[in-house]
């Protein structure tokens, strides 16, 4: 079980929104971190076969995805971004019109969608209209969907994107369940999201791959350490243009801040473990505004 | 998959406020078929009558004189119209008398008004025409059709009209109609075929506007990324949207058809479908019966409404705007008829004769002198619209299979 990746590559007139990628994923969890407009979404419609690549091919098993059509899908489960739905349909309904479109046999269907409604915990709401579900049942239903046809390959576009911290937590322990014996490649840009179970993480700037590894492998791969130091009001401003900062907090003594270094910035600064965090931020630390917060 | 693209039409509220509007433009068009201006009874007093019974007495006095239009019959009816003319009552100057002398007439009503269109000029129509006859001039009763047809092509605006070939095409279909017709009463047939204009124009754009949704819908709600992602996503699911839309115009067509035909024609009879529909279009060059004509309507319809319907879910599928498809049959409606009503050019009238709005009011195109020459042979727009719109209708649904599949979500 094989999906590769070969120079792949997408462009939107001048822009090239995914370029030269190449990666071959097997069984686990990948977690592709990227801030927004990285790609990530490109890449994945192309993995979904909802996008042709403007250069490149995705093989799987060795085949082109686009020849191998309805065979390929047939092993794929996608959760998109923007997860979109029919509006009067209940979630049954719903569930059983994509189990039709996925080619389960009625009776299959049936039995497949009362197991994945109790999976995601919307059994008791199987009837109600989709139209009059939060965005967190919406999610369950979409990964609920997405799981239909037992998929080899599951790929989840942004699955907490909007999602308050208790619902986030509540799927990725889901998502933990489902990546059993099957791949699973999710995108997000929040890297708590993908830290803990994640095999292994794609960094993706500007539409390529611009590191990838096991999280404990990449965190050992940053060329620079992290300083934890205490400045005052008055220093903080030099501090925070000079280097990167993963994190500050104001304290008794003035302002504590985390900073990622080649070298010893102050020195009272004392070195910390890095996380998966200081990695993105590493990557990623001038374009990580309030848009892209890393939490 | 068929059931869900099919509910998923079906739960839309807008799409329900459709289903009611189509039952209520049914039921419109069936009473006004029934209460048809010229369905009404004048009793023996001179009251008038409407509604069932009033047509269902008018069927009875006309069926009276069902029949062939023998040279003795249309003579028998000139006499009887004289008759009636000269008593006392037609000729009082009192209203109520009139009408009195009227009700004895009503059973020769449907003749006389063929009789008057026989004897008027080809562009003309003369309801007292009948009254300056005589029982002698029911011998050119037949012949006049050909002789009027004659004078009127050689008319100076009709010499470059019609070509050699088209005149000799009208003269010999109207040889061609057997004659002497048989009558009976068919005034049913006149105010079913008038109202299901209105019927099939409504069902053309309310059908248009159901189907309209069933491709863009999936881009509008974003939910063409797991449609695209499906195994059938790409092939059986867009079978079954193509399908969807096929099913809805057909089943909806169908039954609001045959339900205004039943309601009609089951008020105000079915007699009179094996006359020659020149009984009501008399100088239509088509020689088929009311009955085909009923069949041609039906047909010529659905293949409209099937038409324009699958150019709707086209523009749906490849702009993914419900909006622009909606528009398609309303368009494709209103502009011919303007264009017909403004135009001049024989170029403009050849190509608006051939649109799909024809196959919508096929009962003014049978009255129609519209040919067209088709390697030196000239035939009806008629047959020409059966055709193109059934290939091209065939045509369209692989057309939108390809598009549809072949679509990107970005």
């Amino acid at each position: 079980m094989e999906l590769k990746l070969a120079q792949l590559t997408k462009t939107f007139g001048d822009m090239t929104a995914v370029d030269a990628v190449s990666y071959t994923m097997r069984n686990g969890v990948y977690g592709l971190l990227g801030v927004n407009g990285a790609g990530k979404t490109t890449l994945m419609r192309m993995i979904c076969t909802l996008m042709k690549p403007t250069d490149g091919v995705i093989t799987w098993n060795g085949r082109d995805i686009w020849s191998l059509d309805g065979e390929y899908r047939r092993v794929l489960g996608y959760l998109p971004q923007e997860f979109g739905f029919y509006p009067d349909f209940s979630a049954e309904e719903y569930l059983l019109y994509i189990a039709s479109i996925k080619g389960l046999r009625p009776a299959v269907a049936k039995q497949r969608v009362n197991e994945l409604l109790h999976t995601v915990g919307m059994e008791q709401v199987r009837k109600k209209k989709m139209k009059k579900f939060s965005g967190g049942m919406k999610r369950r239903i979409g990964i609920a969907q997405a799981m239909l046809n037992d998929p080899q390959i599951l790929i989840l576009d942004e699955p907490t994107a909007g999602l308050d911290p208790n619902e986030r937590i509540r799927f990725r322990n889901l998502i933990s369940e489902l990546s059993e014996q099957r791949l699973v490649l999710l995108s997000t840009h929040i890297v708590s999201d993908v830290e803990y179970i994640a095999n292994d993480i794609l960094l993706m700037k500007e539409g390529r791959i611009a590191c990838s590894g096991a999280p404990q492998q990449l965190i050992a791969d940053m060329p620079i350490h992290v300083w934890r130091c205490t400045v005052t009001k008055q220093e903080e401003a030099a501090y925070t243009r000079q280097y990167k900062i993963a994190n500050m907090k104001l304290t008794v003594g003035g302002t504590e801040l985390r900073i990622l270094s080649e070298q010893q910035p102050c020195a009272q600064a004392v070195q910390e473990a890095a996380t998966l965090e200081d990695v993105f931020l590493y990557h990623f630390g001038e374009t990580g505004g309030e848009n892209n917060a890393v939490l | 998959m068929l059931f869900y693209e099919v509910k998923k039409i079906f739960s839309r509220v807008v799409n329900k406020v459709v289903l009611v509007l189509l039952a209520i433009v049914l039921l419109f068009a069936s009473v006004m078929a029934i209460r048809e201006n010229e369905n009404y009874w004048v009793n023996e007093t001179g009251e008038s009558e409407y509604g069932i019974h009033a047509v269902r007495k008018l069927a009875k006095a006309q069926h009276e004189w069902a029949g062939t239009l023998t040279e003795q019959c249309i003579a028998e009816v000139i006499q009887e119209n004289a008759r009636i003319r000269n008593t006392p009552e037609a000729q009082s100057e009192d209203i109520q008398q009139q009408n009195i002398a009227y009700s004895w007439r009503q059973g020769i009503e449907g003749i006389r008004d063929v009789i008057n269109s026989s004897f008027c000029a080809f562009q003309e129509y003369d309801y007292y025409k009948a009254d300056t006859l005589t029982a002698a001039d029911a011998a050119d009763f037949y012949s006049n059709r050909t002789a009027h047809l004659e004078e009127w092509l050689s008319n100076e605006e009709n010499t470059d009209r019609y070509s050699d070939a088209e005149k000799q095409f009208l003269l010999e279909q109207y040889q061609k109609m057997e004659i002497p017709l048989k009558y009976d009463f068919v005034r049913n047939w006149d105010s079913f075929f008038q109202w299901s204009v209105t019927i099939q124009m409504f069902l053309a754009m309310l059908l248009g506007f159901l189907v309209s949704g069933i491709f863009s819908g999936e881009a509008q709600t974003k939910a063409d990324a797991v449609f695209y992602a499906a195994q059938y996503g790409r092939s059986k699911g867009v079978r079954a949207k193509v399908l969807a839309g096929f099913c809805i115009v057909t089943v909806l067509y169908w039954v609001v058809f045959l339900l205004y035909t039943l309601f009609v024609l089951g008020c105000t009879g079915f007699i009179g479908a094996d006359c020659m529909i020149q009984i009501m279009h008399w100088k239509s060059f088509y020689n088929i019966t009311i009955g085909q004509e009923y069949l041609l309507l039906a047909v010529g319809g659905y293949i409209g409404c099937l038409f324009l319907s699958a150019l709707t879910m086209l523009v749906s599928a490849k702009t993914n705007s419900t909006v622009l498809a909606v528009l398609v049959p309303f368009v494709a409606i209103f502009i011919p008829n303007f264009i017909y009503n403004q135009s001049t050019s024989l170029l403009a009238d050849k190509i608006v004769g051939l649109l799909p709005d024809q196959l919508l009011q096929l009962n003014s195109v049978l009255c129609r002198f519209s040919l067209y020459s088709i390697g030196g042979t000239v035939v009806g727009s008629i047959s020409i619209l059966f055709v193109l719109y059934t290939v091209l209708t065939l045509v369209l649904q692989p057309v939108l299979y390809t598009v549809f599949r072949k679509k990107e979500v970005r």
